[in-house]
C-alpha cells in the first residue's frame, strides 16, 4: 500500500493577498516620487495645493500604482508559477482567482483616475491613466515577453509619478518634472538588471527574454554601466535648472559617485555569468538594495529641500 | 415496499455547500469591500466640500475647482464684439456708475 500524495490545503484570500496583488513595495517607491515631485511644484511655482487634495491625490497615485500591479499579476500569472521567487504570490499559490484580481485592478484603476481629477485637474488624470495603460498592457502584455529592452521602455510607466505630482499642482508638465521623470527612467535598467544578473535561471525557465538571457551577463553588465553613466550627471541636471539646491546637490553627487563604483564593480566582475563566485553574486545583490536607497534619498533630498525650506540655490547656474 | 417513483427524483442536485472557512474568508472579503466603498464615497464627499469650498458659485464664474486660476479677475471688462469700438462701447459722457441713463 503506498501512501496518496498529500493535496495542498485550499488556500482562502486574506487581506494580506489582496494587499500583494498591489505590489506594496513598488506603491511605496511611486508614491514617494510623486510626492516629490508635488512638493517640489508646490515649491517651486508657489502654486498653493490644500494639504488634503494633496493627499488624496497621492492616495490616487498609489491606487493607480496597486490597479496596474493587480492587473499585471493577472496577466503574468503562468510564469509567475514557473518562477520560484513569484510562485508565492496570491494568484499561483491560488489564493486569488484570476479574474478577481483582475476586476480588482479595473475596477481600482477606475477610481484612482477618477480620484485624481476629483483632487487635482484632468491632466493629471490623464497622466495617470496612461502610465496604468503603460504598465498593464504596454509593459506586461507587449513588452515583457517580446522584448530584451522590455524593462527599459517599460522603466517609462515607472518614471511617471513624479510628472503625474507636479501636475497635479499646477495642471502642466514643464522642464523640471521631466527631469525627474528621466532620473527614473535611467535608473530602471541598472536596478532591474543586477536584480535580473542573478536571476536570469528562473527568466529563461518562464521564457522571459530578459537581456541577461537573451545576450549573457557580459552585455548585460556593459549596460547597467553605459545606463548609470547617464544617470550620474543626470541627477545633477535639477542643480542646473534650479530645482535642486546645495542639499540636493550634495546628495546626488555623493550617492552618484557610490552608484558608479558600484556599476563598475559589477562590470568587471563575472556576476551572472555561470563561473561567478558567492562574493560577485553578493555584489549584484548589492548593487541592486543600493539602488532602491539612490533613488529613495535623491527624492528625499528634493522634498526636505522644498518642504523644510532648507534650499539654499547653487549660485553659479 | 412499492415501485413509486420519487417524485423528481434527479431532477434536482444538492446546493453546493461551502467550508466553513470559505464563508469566514468571504465575510472578511466583504467586510473590507464594504470599508472601502465607505471610504471611496468620503473621499468623494471631502474633495467635492474642498472645491465647492473653494469656488466662486457666482454668474459667469464657472464651477470646477482650479489649482491655475486663470479666469478674468472680478471687475474686468468683457471682450468687445467683433467690430464694435471702444468709443462706441463707452457710456454716455457724464453717466455716473449706477445711474441710468435717461
Amino acid at each position: 500500500m503506498t501512501d496518496a500524495p498529500a493535496t495542498p490545503a485550499k488556500r482562502y484570500a486574506t487581506a494580506s493577498d489582496y494587499v500583494n496583488l498591489m505590489k506594496p513595495r513598488i506603491m511605496m517607491l511611486v508614491v514617494f516620487t510623486a510626492a516629490a515631485g508635488l512638493v517640489a511644484a508646490a515649491s517651486v511655482t508657489q502654486t498653493p495645493i490644500n494639504p488634503l487634495m494633496g493627499a488624496i491625490a497621492l492616495l490616487a497615485v498609489a491606487l493607480g500604482s496597486g490597479a496596474a500591479g493587480a492587473i499585471n499579476m493577472w496577466f503574468d500569472s503562468d510564469i509567475d508559477a514557473i518562477m520560484t521567487r513569484t510562485s508565492t504570490r496570491p494568484i499561483p499559490s491560488g489564493a486569488v482567482p484570476r479574474e478577481e484580481a483582475l476586476a480588482m485592478g479595473l475596477i481600482m484603476s477606475g477610481v484612482s483616475v477618477m480620484l485624481m481629477w476629483l483632487a487635482s485637474n484632468w491632466l493629471a488624470a490623464a497622466l495617470l491613466a496612461f502610465s496604468i495603460f503603460y504598465y498593464g498592457v504596454i509593459y506586461t502584455m507587449w513588452l515583457k515577453r517580446s522584448t530584451p529592452q522590455n524593462i527599459v521602455i517599460g522603466g517609462g510607466a515607472g518614471a511617471f509619478p513624479p510628472v503625474i505630482g507636479w501636475a497635479a499642482v499646477t495642471g502642466n508638465t514643464p522642464l523640471d518634472a521631466w527631469i525627474l521623470f528621466a532620473i527614473i527612467f535611467f535608473w530602471t535598467p541598472p536596478h532591474f538588471w543586477a536584480l535580473s544578473l542573478l536571476a536570469h535561471g528562473e527568466y529563461e525557465k518562464a521564457g522571459v527574454p530578459m537581456l541577461p538571457v537573451t545576450h549573457g551577463a557580459k552585455a548585460t553588465r556593459l549596460q547597467m554601466l553605459l545606463y548609470t553613466i547617464v544617470l550620474v550627471p543626470l541627477a545633477l541636471t535639477p542643480v542646473v535648472t534650479g530645482l535642486g539646491g546645495w542639499i540636493y546637490a550634495v546628495t546626488a553627487g555623493v550617492l552618484g559617485a557610490v552608484f558608479m563604483t558600484y556599476a563598475v564593480r559589477v562590470f568587471l566582475s563575472k556576476a551572472g555569468d555561470a563561473d561567478c563566485t558567492a562574493a560577485e553574486k553578493k555584489l549584484a545583490r548589492s548593487m541592486f538594495l543600493f539602488s532602491i536607497l539612490y533613488l529613495f534619498i535623491v527624492f528625499a533630498a528634493l522634498i526636505i529641500e522644498h518642504a523644510t525650506g532648507l534650499y539654499f540655490a547653487v549660485k553659479g547656474f | 415496499m412499492t415501485d413509486e417513483k420519487e417524485p423528481y427524483a434527479g431532477e434536482f442536485m444538492d446546493a453546493p455547500r461551502m467550508a466553513p472557512e470559505a464563508i469566514a474568508a468571504r465575510k472578511r472579503r466583504n467586510v473590507w469591500l464594504g470599508l472601502a466603498l465607505f471610504g471611496f464615497v468620503v473621499l468623494v464627499a471631502v474633495t467635492t466640500v474642498i472645491r465647492l469650498s473653494n469656488t466662486d458659485l457666482s454668474e459667469g464664474a464657472g464651477f470646477y475647482y482650479s489649482n491655475s486660476d486663470d479666469r478674468a479677475p472680478v471687475g474686468e471688462a468683457p471682450a468687445l464684439p467683433p467690430g464694435m469700438t471702444e468709443e462706441q462701447a463707452a457710456p454716455p459722457a457724464g453717466l455716473e456708475p449706477g445711474e441710468a441713463p435717461e
